[in-house]
């Protein structure tokens, strides 16, 4: 599997350009503390070189993620079984469940959501997607709770956007540790079929750059393969 | 006096002919017979009145062609013509039934699951859609197939009443629906046409322990299923896993599950009362449009019927590479075709065919 170590990743964030390059994937590390930050650490480096390198230690830190994970789906989705396959191809330990419980984080160190909303699959759940916000609220209430950090997928392109989907994505994707999502990054021409861009209109770029979370941007939804192996620093077997 | 008695008597006599003609153009109709030219992979032919006999000599009795293959395996079920007006289903399973050899387990194939709805198109969603479409063969030959209808005809079964109530699940529905075999499942032994098809299926199904159903389907250009994979919960990592092999080469898919709320359904119904693990696919039919008028239902370059039969069988090749994956060697099912199925892309389908 291709793709720069997640310390790259951090360099590139700084310059608050796209980081690196995996296969189907494309990163994009938002300024997590700006220009400022890039001015300060470069001070700390000439000052205080190991100052610098403990402030680099605490930023990959920031952006390893442990296993087990735990997936879900908010709004209820097909995603998120798109999602169990991504994660079992990457090598991910994970439990899949399609409307996760407060009891099901226990034991988990990472949550991974699936952010679209299926009327089918709220129907099939017997909630709106009022109910569906509320639950999700309380999942992610229990997670911070937990210290269990948070990933936001987002990986069924344009087809998976409209007003229910729109307001998961706008209401948990700002919560976020890490976003994935399936769509264009800005400024770069989208090939692959239209209705497969999740961020034709950039909205997981706005979210990302107001809230200073980290985002991948994928081509395929199997690009979120290699995401998932270098955020969790999963290791080839044999 | 005698005159107007031999008058009468001929008045008569013309009346009763015509009379008589009509009933028996009402009551001869059997089953339309399409142009389907079973190829090399076909072993058998069946009738779906062989698990109802029920339907033998009516409009909704259909053949259903069997392939083996040289390897034991499982049993896949193919539907096309659900909905006779969703062209690329029919012409997939045609194409399958002509062209395609199974070298593991079995494939059924039935072209026109709703024979009765395949005799006559109706105009549903587009009053401007045509009776019948051409298929030019690289020889030269023209041939002519059915453009049919979504729901059986009216004049197969009893009148629709205002609103059908699905009798296992008491969901009601428009009236016509009583006549959408999508609508009907799991049947009925003694119900109405549709309901006897949607019956006999299901004792198909039963009979033949099939492993894996896929009904073919299509949805307008820009309707909300278009170019969408349906299954059953039981199904939903086949399905997944398909679906992103498909994205790999370029051909986006949108995953969808059986709803619970919504029964009658192909998918919703045999998944949860069989053992087999049903899809449902969609392509986009131009012809669905109904803003587009006389529209061209082989050569739209937005769908051509060549790119939909593509990621049909292409579809159903990445399912059952799926599930010969997560459901084992036993109940796989390999299939092949003497082409390529992507050197169908933009192609005239006629040189496909046989």
């Amino acid at each position: 599997m291709e793709g720069l170590p997640l310390r790259s990743n951090i360099h590139c964030n700084r310059r608050g350009e796209a980081a690196a390059v995996a296969l189907h994937g494309k990163r994009e590390m938002p300024m997590k503390h700006g220009r400022r930050t890039w001015g300060i650490a470069v001070l700390l480096i000439l000052a205080l070189g190991l100052a610098a390198v403990a402030q680099e230690e605490v930023q990959t830190e920031s952006m390893t993620f442990t296993q087990p994970a735990l997936i879900t789906s908010i709004g209820q989705s097909a995603g998120a079984a798109q999602a169990r396959v991504v994660a079992l191809k990457a090598g991910l330990e994970a439990t899949y469940m399609q409307r996760a419980t407060l009891e099901d984080l226990e034991g988990s160190s990472t949550l991974i959501v699936v952010l679209g909303a299926s009327s089918k699959g709220l129907g099939a759940a017997g909630v709106d997607i009022d109910g569906e916000i509320t639950w999700a609220t309380e999942l992610f209430d229990k997670a911070r709770e937990l210290e269990i950090r948070i990933i936001a997928m987002h990986i069924e392109g344009g087809s998976r956007r409209g007003p229910s989907s729109d307001l998961t994505i706008t209401t948990f994707a700002p919560l976020a540790d890490y976003l994935i999502v399936k769509g264009s990054m800005p400024d770069t021409e989208w090939t692959a079929d239209e209705a497969a861009n999740g961020n034709a209109d950039g909205l997981f770029t706005t979210i990302a750059g107001e809230n200073e979370i980290p985002i991948a941007y994928i081509e395929a939804t199997l690009g979120a393969v290699d995401v998932l192996i270098e955020l969790f620093d999963i290791q080839p077997e044999g | 006096m005698t005159q107007r008695l031999r008058s009468a008597s001929a008045r008569i006599g013309a009346g009763f002919l015509i009379l008589f003609s009509v009933c028996m153009a009402v009551f001869a109709v059997g089953p339309t017979s399409h142009d389907v030219r079973p190829g090399y992979g076909v072993d058998d032919v069946c009738w779906l009145s062989d698990y109802l006999p029920a339907l033998k000599g009516t409009p909704g009795d259909t053949p259903i062609y069997v392939l083996r293959g040289g390897n034991p395996g499982g049993t896949l079920l193919l539907l096309g013509g659900t909905h006779a007006n969703e062209i690329a289903g029919v012409m997939a399973a045609t194409l399958f039934a002509e062209r395609a050899v199974v070298t593991r387990g079995t494939v059924l194939v039935i072209p026109h699951a709703n024979n009765s709805a395949a005799r006559r198109n109706n105009g549903v969603f587009n009053a401007t859609t045509p009776q019948w479409f051409e298929l030019t063969r690289g020889s030269g030959e023209v041939r002519t197939f059915h453009y049919g209808d979504r729901r059986t005809q009216p004049e197969d079964q009893e009148p629709d009443s205002e609103v059908f109530v699905h009798e296992w699940s008491g969901l009601e529905f428009a009236g016509d629906e009583a006549r959408n075999l999508n609508r009907n499942h799991p049947g009925d032994a003694d119900g109405t046409l549709t309901a006897q098809i949607s019956y006999a299926l299901f004792a198909l199904v039963e009979q033949e322990s099939v492993d894996v159903l896929i009904d073919m389907h299509e949805s307008s250009l820009t309707g909300r299923l278009a170019n969408t994979l349906v299954s059953h919960p039981r199904a939903v990592d086949i399905a997944a896993f398909a679906i992103l092999d498909l994205e790999m080469e370029g051909l986006h898919l949108k995953q969808e599950v059986s709803s619970d709320e919504f029964y009658g359904l192909s998918h919703r119904e045999f998944g949860d009362r069989t053992d087999a693990l049903p899809f449902l696919i969609e392509s986009a039919n131009p012809g669905q449009e109904a803003s587009i008028e006389n529209p061209d239902v082989v050569n739209d370059p937005r769908s051509p019927l060549s790119d939909r039969v593509y990621l049909q069988l292409r579809t159903i090749e990445a399912i059952l590479t799926n599930h010969a994956l997560l459901e084992g060697a036993a109940t796989s099912i390999e299939i092949a075709f003497p082409f390529e199925l992507s050197d169908l892309l933009g192609a005239n389908l006629g040189v496909f065919l046989r």
